[in-house]
């Protein structure tokens, strides 16, 4: 970053002309002791929870056990500058983190200090929020009614996510929990233009927990590469950083996503993932010796994902005049959070929590990721609880049946290699399933339209490629989608504007699909 | 001296028993003493060690509490038998924290550049009291680093009127503040 002295001057006069020289009145405390991150603090009499504390050498920790005689705390930088009898400050103030636009396009840590090398955020001490604030009551909510899209056909037609909603993303390492994710963000662009000033546009948070800095890096390339980190927010807390950081990250960033909210914006988040966001949870109240319960997680540690994940909600319009914390009415944050399964354990303590916590989840099967097929999406355990009120009419006529659908053919067709005899409606099904396996694969960092993802899905569904062979409907897929946009442009737009399909365009539909597939034969015969 | 929240509670008990007896007098004294054995570190070693018996680590008390008012016997021997031992430890310490409670007064650090004169302690007592809301006895400790102003200990309170403080106040400002344009 360029200093510009003139700058610095400028900031100078500022101050120097506001400057009062107050005597200051604080709260101190005493280090009685200090490891693993955690501290004990003698004293501290005013302290209240999650109060930020500062220790000598610019350290900073947070206060989460109030004791009789001690304030048990977090510490928030490097524990080794911090030292038995050393005088503890309450700031006076609890944890929080700077909010507002300047953020957007930002790699911040969990305290929201900018960590991107582009220099300071710019935000006043107006911009701070408390990470820990009170979900939206049932009065300032609204149900779940707009669509919002992922630009991944297998879940916008299958799993549908609305905004507002929570939608569990879960799965075993290397099942492409995080590509989603991308995916999800770099769709927002192609949604609504990926100008961050348009009301339209989704803001995205993505909040790295325990993360290999590479990965961290890499994800942070790719939203550059696709243009979209104008609109999105990466909160880190890699793997070497502090546990408490690692814990605290969640919460800073629904935080920020918060401010865009109560502005009547639209922001999606991804917590990635809540698995570790635990394990940090744990390690930091094992040191503070709270008692432990099963698999040694805190008794509180349900509380730590339900409370971070009901402030994901879509607000109602009139919120405004219920709560003048809300600026403007109407806006949401779904959150998507992510677990890590072990060895495919739904079943296990952290993701059976998160489970019943959100409104669905996106079963990813390392099974079907190394069959090929990707997005690994396991349609006969993933489900949306609300999201199919906020699909498109659209969408909803043409992929009706589509999830149980493919759900049977899959438990079919692990009978069916059985080898036995199957009567003719089993061989249907099992030919249909097939090709809305290939039709519902998809490369990583091209999301889909929903209008082109309605032309496809539909003459899938009806049935209009049952007679081409597997290995070609990918390519019919595109010679289709070519086909529709040259010959019938009209189709996709109405789709889009309509958010409905007439008769008229399942007609278009019908035809140019028959006249690729007649092209295709044609050309192959040839 | 740092005063845990059981030693306070015993403490407490003892004082607040004395008071009731009109034996205040004869019982601080006798904490006194209990005190300044205790800060002893060869008889910590033997009072805290869980290796000797009770009877062992009562009789290194025994000089301390010869001739000690009746109750204070008691409250030594209820320790021993409850297994609370260390609380004799930091019962000096906790006895004079009630005695200046009961006084209205707060004992406190009052920090300059360079060394204080008694009237300027005493002054600076008043006025810093005053704000404190408390009855301030100080005295002066000489710290270079605060470069100039006074800087007041008292409690688990600070009241940071030095130009180091401010400095550092300025400094947290300085970074917070937002850049122009």
């Amino acid at each position: 970053m360029e200093l510009r002295p003139a700058e610095v001057t400028s900031i100078l006069e500022k101050e120097i002309e506001k400057y009062k020289g107050e005597t200051s009145m604080q709260s101190i405390g005493t280090v009685l002791s200090v490891g693993d991150g955690v501290a004990r603090v003698y004293g501290l009499d005013d302290c209240v929870m999650n109060e930020l504390l500062e220790f000598p050498n610019g350290v900073r920790g947070v206060a989460l056990n109030l004791e009789e005689d001690n304030v048990g705390c977090v510490l928030l930088g490097d524990a080794t500058k911090v030292k038995e009898g050393d005088t503890v400050r309450s700031s006076g103030r609890v944890i929080s983190v700077p909010t507002g636009d300047q953020l957007l396009g930002r790699v911040v840590n969990a305290l929201g200090d900018p960590i991107d090398g582009k220099g300071p955020l710019g935000t006043t001490a107006a911009d701070l929020r408390p990470i820990e604030s009170p979900a939206p009551s049932v009065v300032e909510r609204e149900p779940v009614k707009e669509p919002m899209q992922t630009g991944i056909k297998a879940i916008d037609a299958m799993i549908p996510i609305g905004r507002g909603q929570r939608e569990l993303i879960i799965g075993d390492r290397q099942t492409g929990k995080t590509a989603l994710c991308i995916d999800t963000i770099i769709n927002q662009k192609t949604t609504a233009g990926g100008d961050p000033k348009d009301p339209e546009q989704m803001i995205c948070v993505y909040v790295a927990v325990g993360q290999k800095q590479s990965t961290i890096v890499d994800v942070l390339r790719r939203l550059e590469l696709a243009g979209a980190m104008p609109y999105t927010i990466i909160v880190s807390a890699s793997a070497n950083d502090e546990a408490s950081m690692q814990y605290l990250a969640c919460y800073a960033g629904v935080a920020m996503a918060e401010r865009f909210r109560d502005e009547g914006r639209h922001v999606v988040i991804f917590y990635d993932d809540l698995y570790k966001q635990a394990l940090a949870y744990r390690q930091v109240m094992l040191l503070l010796r709270r008692p432990p319960g099963r698999e040694a997680f805190p008794g509180d540690v349900f509380n730590l994902h339900s409370r971070l994940l009901e402030r994901a909600a879509k607000i109602s319009r009139d919120a405004p005049k219920i709560n003048p914390r809300y600026k403007k009415g109407g806006g949401s944050i779904t959150a998507l959070p992510i677990v890590e399964t072990q060895e495919g354990d739904v079943a296990a303590y952290i993701p059976t929590n998160v489970i019943s916590i959100t409104d669905g989840q996106i079963f990813l099967e390392s099974a079907l990721f190394n069959a090929g097929i990707k997005p690994a999406v396991n349609a006969g355990i993933s489900v949306s609880r609300v999201g199919g009120a906020a699909q498109i009419p659209a969408m909803k006529k043409i992929s009706g049946g589509l999830r149980l659908g493919l759900a049977s053919y899959r438990a079919l067709a692990a009978f069916a290699q059985f080898g036995s005899d199957l009567d003719k409606a089993t061989q249907q099904e099992l030919t249909r399933g097939e090709r809305l396996t290939e039709v519902l694969k998809q490369g990583q960092y091209v999301p889909m339209p929903v209008e082109q993802q309605i032309l496809i899905i539909y003459v899938a569904n009806a049935g209009h490629l049952d007679d081409v062979p597997a290995k070609r409907v990918t390519e019919v897929e595109k010679a289709y989608l070519r086909a529709m946009a040259e010959q019938h442009p009209e189709v996709a737009e109405g789709i889009k504007k309509t958010k409905n399909v007439s008769d008229s365009e399942r007609a278009a539909m019908d035809k140019v699909i028959a006249a690729v597939k007649v092209q295709l034969n044609t050309k192959a015969k040839g | 001296m740092i005063v845990d929240a059981v030693t306070a509670r015993w403490a407490g008990a003892l004082y607040g028993l004395a008071q009731k007896q009109g034996a205040l007098a004869a019982v601080v004294a006798d904490v006194r003493r209990i005190a300044v054995e205790a800060a002893r570190p060869e008889l910590r070693r033997v009072l805290l060690n869980p290796r000797l018996d009770v009877a062992t680590r009562r009789s290194s008390l025994d000089g301390a509490l010869r001739g000690a008012h009746a109750l204070t016997q008691n409250f030594v021997g209820l320790a021993f038998d409850r297994g609370r031992e260390e609380v004799l430890v930091a019962l000096g310490a906790a006895f004079h924290r009630r005695i200046l409670e009961e006084a209205g007064e707060v004992e406190g650090v009052v920090e300059t550049a360079r060394p204080m004169t008694q009237t300027e302690v005493d002054r600076a007592a008043v006025d810093f009291g005053r704000v404190l809301g408390q009855k301030l006895l100080l005295v002066n400790r000489v710290v270079p680093e605060i470069i100039g102003g006074a800087r007041v200990i008292a409690g688990n309170r600070m009241l940071d009127g030095s130009v180091s403080g401010r400095l550092d106040a300025l400094k947290r400002r300085l970074l917070q503040a937002p850049l122009p344009g």
